[in-house]
């Protein structure tokens, strides 16, 4: 009982401040309400009994936010204290259909697939051991093509952000 | 909620887990308070020794109040908030640097069994909570509206991003061997030898990235107050300047503490545990006090890095450093062989990092490198 009462309050939490890392009109206000909504997705591991993902969650995402502040104060043009800019542009309908794609696509999946160990009312408690044999053992490939993924993505981001230097 | 957070305690007074957990975290503020107070008067006293000069000497006996008395006048100033400042995130912004160091202190053992909370995941969660310190040092700086402020917490990320990595990574190899995460097994494994006797390069490689971590010098180049006044702080003052003051003493002892366990044996090494809580207290005490000694010496001996050499020192140094530790740890575990050929190819990798350190220290400086190429060769535009 306590557990879905803490539950629905931590869901309502999240959607506030996801909501705020969205409308908000400043980069850094977005950053804070992001790391909010990271550490109540935090919780919830918490309240499902995976402490392991729950301090994987803050350890990964509170530095990435961060580097997610400097990626956005080096992309974007504006003054130190993170002032509000107009959004417009003739990208916009692309940014809004590959937003929108990318939710109907998630929201698809998410809905479409049967999850394994779904029981009402039973936390399953999940070892580091499984978790790692899993990721090393089950999935291995999959763990190093992500892993490639990532590095060309951080790669790609920062030779975007240096480019404008060049400018 | 409380089936849930159980296992993370066990019960010593012997009453609700809710009031045991508010009274430990009550006695451990205080601590920590008067800790840092006496970290502040020893650092003073300790530098000035260094520099020959006294250090304060006339708040008490031999100076002991002078903390005391600088605390009693940073209530009493007026908390300045600029005009620029984006008021919650500048205003929010010591309690987020605060907190993390808060939570990490109350998962330490500073005894056997004797601590706030002893987790499982101990290790692992003083490592995200100490990363999150970072998220408050950047709301520090780019809520201030203030050039300097905006600098240092862009420095302070950058290095404490980076030095992250290669401290994670030599945790990782004592990890390895230790076989667990739970600080207070990690210690109760070293009644023989401590870890640092094994892992010699890790050691080393913990304690730079610690510095760093902790902006002491020579890394303390965000906080530099002959570049950029200060750093991040550049605009707080009373309360919300102590309340950094307090998290960066705080954070410290709290590393120094989290390095003696890790490295050194906690309460364990030498004498066991035959001796009572109150030897075991002493010796964790006294364990992090040396820690702090040998930073207070760093600081008055070397002088500031600049911010290309850290980073380079970090990613072409400590990084590969960290991981051929790994690497070699692997091998030796996954083989079964004997423990002092750990030892042994450690201590080669310590030798070469300390070569590679004074290689640099004494090189002649010379135009060849980035920075050189850059100062003689490209115009700086005039701004």
């Amino acid at each position: 009982m306590a557990t879905e009462v803490l539950w629905w309050i931590f869901a309502v939490a999240i959607v506030g401040v996801s909501a705020g890392v969205v409308f908000s009109r400043s980069v850094i206000h977005s950053a804070i309400f992001l790391i909010l909504s990271m550490v109540g997705v935090g919780a919830m591991y918490l309240l499902l009994m995976v402490e392991f993902l729950a301090i994987v969650q803050l350890l990964i995402y509170g530095g990435a936010v961060t580097v997610l502040i400097l990626l956005a104060l080096m992309l974007t043009r504006m003054g130190a204290g993170g002032a509000a800019q107009k959004v417009d542009g003739p990208q916009m309908p692309f940014a809004l259909l590959a937003g929108g794609g990318i939710l109907a696509i998630l929201v698809g999946v998410a809905v479409s697939t049967s999850w394994p160990g779904d029981v009402d009312d039973q936390p399953t408690g999940i070892s580091i051991e499984l978790i790692s044999e899993k990721l090393f053992q089950d999935f291995g490939a999959p763990f190093v093509i992500a892993s490639a993924l990532l590095l060309v993505a951080l790669v790609g981001a920062i030779i975007l952000a240096r480019q404008e230097d060049a400018d | 909620m409380s089936e849930v957070l159980n296992p993370f305690g066990s019960e010593i007074f012997g009453i609700w887990n809710w009031l045991d957990a508010i009274i430990r975290v009550v006695i451990m503020v205080t601590v920590m308070t008067v800790v840092v107070m006496y970290l502040i008067y020893g650092e003073r006293k300790i530098v000035a020794r260094f520099q020959q000069r006294l250090g304060p000497t006339r708040t008490g006996p031999a100076g002991l109040l002078q903390s005391f008395a600088d605390a009693l006048k940073l209530v009493g100033k007026e908390d300045l908030r600029p005009k620029r400042a984006d008021r919650w995130v500048f205003e929010f912004a010591p309690f987020a640097t605060f907190v993390p160091v808060f939570i990490t202190l109350s998962i330490l053992p500073f005894a056997q069994d004797w601590g706030v909370r002893n987790l499982p995941l101990g290790l692992f969660f003083m490592i995200s909570a100490l990363g999150l310190e970072i998220v408050g040092v950047m709301m520090a700086g780019l809520g201030s509206g203030n050039k300097f402020a905006l600098l240092g917490a862009v420095r302070a990320a950058a290095q404490m991003i980076s030095y992250e990595i290669p401290l994670v990574l030599s945790l990782l190899a004592v990890v390895m061997i230790a076989g667990t995460l739970d600080l207070n097994q990690m210690a109760l494994q070293q009644d023989r030898y401590p870890y640092v006797i094994l892992q010699p390069l890790a050691f080393l490689i913990f304690f730079t990235a610690m510095l760093s971590e902790l902006h002491r010098a020579p890394f303390d180049i965000p906080v530099a107050e002959s570049e950029i006044v200060g750093g991040y702080f550049v605009e707080y003052s009373g309360i919300r300047w102590s309340m950094f003051m307090l998290s960066e003493y705080a954070a410290m002892w709290g590393f120094s503490i989290f390095g003696a366990v890790v490295f050194l044996g906690g309460w364990q090494f030498p004498m066991g545990e035959d001796w009572g809580w109150g030897w075991q207290l002493a010796l964790t005490m006294g364990k992090s006090l040396a820690f702090i000694f040998v930073m207070l010496w760093v600081r008055a001996t070397v002088p500031r890095l600049r911010i290309d050499q850290l980073m380079s020192f970090c990613w072409k140094v400590l990084l590969p450093m960290s991981l051929v530790q790994i690497l070699a740890n692997g091998f030796i575990l996954v083989y079964g062989g004997p423990y002092w050929l750990l030892t042994l190819t450690s201590s080669l990798g310590a030798a070469v990092l300390v070569a590679i350190i004074m290689r640099q220290a004494f090189r002649r400086s010379s135009t060849k490198t980035l920075v050189g190429a850059y100062r003689t060769q490209l115009q700086v535009p005039a701004p």
